[in-house]
């Protein structure tokens, strides 16, 4: 069940699965499972996954606090520390900041177990696998586009639920490589990735910048995409994506090789190859003159030194099965 | 630390910062019968002092130059209106610049109440090597009394070299020291037009804070690794909001170390303006790299 309506069934949102709770009037918490299909090279839930995560718990708070104003994701960041291996990640998001245009929060994830409590890090403590920020531009005077009004006072508690992942959600949301090398990946606009006004939703198109970053970080330095993983996200979203299909491209920076020349790898051995990079990702809404629509700045790096590569589902981790997408 | 030429002040707020960095910077207007906004080049020199551990130019000096860049292409997009800096994101691949190193920027988004400009850094001295990138936000704002009258196309010479320059963390009077917390001192010329901090300041603080910050996690035994001093770390990628402007300072960072694998540390840090009820003022996060 979603908020005023949203999102429908049907939706990739649904699919992934979130429960989500305000917790103050100022914060609120909500978790997704991780399981293979939301995962990256590292084993964890991909950034994009957790970028829509926080957009998806920002979102209800921004509502909540916005309300009857309405508001727009303008930018988003996320940085991993380590893996977000789960079995649930859950966001921890706090207001930062209300203005009179814009609304600026913060979130910790952490990995949690199914009842809650904390996944111990490598060192036996607690913190966090990822922090993220979120600008959200403020829209005076309510979502006029929205399938239905909100109702006046917002349930405390928020499941969204679908159909569940049958299949990675990337290939669920249509997503296909045109040029690993340039980063050039397409997505195909439509109700399934719809946010509320009939657009693309902030969540998705983070994600086709985490995997058009790692198609063309990972042809660069020569692991491929399966052995790359994105670290951290820095999202700028300029105007809506609503024809379609979306189209990245994308510029590789310069790592450099080693101490003292690339930034990517610390004390990575110098070499050919570097052990980390960086690129800058541009979507583009083909389908309407190719105006650009986000702009991406990404850092990747070798999955091996990032952590534990997957394993299969088959070492206990669950699948993830229709009708139980939500935690 | 006595500011260039003696003065308590600078002259022109609109470039002082930039001077003191050196950066040199020129308008580049749309193609003859082309609408659109002008896009902006910049060129800074690496100055023996403004290099840090990987040999380069220091993030926070960078970041500041970005933000000199991107602001003044957004302002002139938005004339006679003007601009404040609300946040810039950046990744910096590379911290071993041989310089100079060259900015190019544009404008992405002009809305009502906001400018988005993509930054890109190319290092000259490494055949124009692609080595950073950000996306800066700045906010549409009444310029009241301020001077934005520029000659068109603008264009701001390269200052020549000061042999007295002093180092940033002396320039920015910020105290020295290793710890989760580092102030600044809001010394005069560290305002910008607005009066208040000035962006790039913030920049340089949050470079400074988060590698002191990850020194003391080190010696706490808080991170994996053997333990390192300030002069083999790194600030590279950084995030900033500019929250609220600093007026009256001390101004504070301070930080929280959330670690990361080996080498690899990401800072958050918190800005707080200490002489104006301790508000926060500013939110953002370094990684740190060990060198």
């Amino acid at each position: 069940m979603g908020l005023g309506g949203y999102p429908p069934p049907g939706h990739f949102l649904g699919d992934i699965g979130f429960r989500t709770e305000l917790i103050h009037e100022t914060a609120a918490v909500g978790r997704t499972r991780v399981d293979r299909f939301v995962a990256g090279a590292d084993g964890g839930a991909r950034a994009g996954v957790l970028a829509t995560l926080v957009d998806v718990v920002g979102g209800l708070l921004g509502v909540s606090i916005l309300q009857p104003d309405w508001m727009a994701t303008a930018d988003l960041t996320i940085q991993l520390v380590r893996p977000a291996l789960g079995p649930f990640v859950e966001a921890r998001v706090e207001l930062v900041r209300r203005g009179r245009t814009t609304m600026v929060i913060e979130a910790d994830i952490v990995n949690v177990f199914e009842d809650g409590t904390e996944v111990p890090d490598p060192r036996g403590s607690s913190s966090p696998v990822a922090w993220s920020t979120t600008t959200f531009a403020i829209l005076p005077g309510g979502n006029r586009t929205a399938p239905r009004d909100l109702p006046a006072d917002l349930p405390a508690r928020l499941d969204i639920s679908g159909a569940g992942l049958d299949r990675p959600v990337t290939d669920m949301l249509g997503m296909s490589v045109l040029d690993a090398a340039g980063g050039r990946v397409s997505l195909p606009v439509g109700p399934y990735v719809h946010n509320s006004i009939q657009a693309v939703q902030g969540g998705a198109m983070a994600l086709l910048g985490d995997v058009a970053a790692a198609e063309a970080l990972g042809a660069a330095t020569g692991l491929g995409a399966a052995s790359t993983v994105v670290t951290d996200l820095q999202v700028a979203y300029l105007t809506l994506g609503r024809v379609g299909p979306i189209v990245t491209r994308a510029t590789v920076l310069d790592g450099g090789a080693g101490p003292g020349g690339g930034a990517g790898g610390g004390d990575a051995p110098a070499g050919p190859v570097p052990a980390a990079g960086s690129a800058v990702v541009e979507l583009v809404d083909s389908g309407a003159g190719d105006r650009l629509t986000t702009v991406v700045n990404v850092r990747g790096m070798a999955a091996d030194a990032f952590g534990a590569p997957w394993e299969p589902a088959s070492d206990g981790v669950p699948d993830r099965t229709p009708h139980q997408g939500s935690p | 630390m006595t500011p260039p030429a003696g003065r308590d002040g600078p002259a022109d707020a609109r470039h002082y910062m930039s001077d003191y960095f050196r950066l040199e910077r020129w308008e580049i207007p749309p193609a003859d019968g082309t609408e659109g906004f002008s896009e902006f080049g910049g060129r800074m020199p690496v100055d023996p002092h403004h290099r840090g551990a990987g040999g380069g130019l220091r993030t926070g000096a960078l970041l500041t130059n970005l933000d000199s860049v991107g602001g003044f292409l957004s302002g002139l997009s938005v004339l006679p209106r003007w601009i404040v800096t609300t946040s810039l994101m950046a990744t910096v691949t590379r911290l071993d610049h041989l310089g100079p190193l060259r900015v190019h920027g544009r404008v992405l988004r002009r809305g009502r109440n906001s400018v988005v400009a993509g930054l890109d850094v190319a290092d000259e001295g490494r055949g124009d090597a692609l080595v950073a990138a950000a996306t800066g936000t700045f906010a549409v704002l009444d310029p009241g009394d301020m001077n934005v009258a520029f000659d068109r196309p603008a264009v701001v010479p390269m200052p020549p070299p000061t042999p007295e320059a002093p180092p940033p963390e002396e320039f920015f009077r910020i105290r020295p020291g290793v710890g989760t917390t580092t102030r600044l001192e809001l010394a005069g010329h560290l305002r910008n037009p607005w009066g208040i901090l000035h962006g790039g300041a913030v920049a340089v603080l949050a470079d400074v804070a988060a590698c002191r910050a990850v020194v003391q996690a080190h010696r706490a035994g808080r991170l994996p690794g053997r333990a390192r001093s300030v002069e083999h770390l790194a600030a590279a990628d950084t995030v900033l909001h500019y929250l609220r402007p600093a007026r009256v300072g001390p101004v504070e960072a301070r930080c929280r170390v959330f670690g990361g694998p080996d080498g690899r540390s990401l800072v958050r840090l918190a800005v707080h303006d200490v002489g104006a009820d301790d508000r926060l003022v500013s939110l953002g996060s370094v990684l740190v790299l060990a060198l």
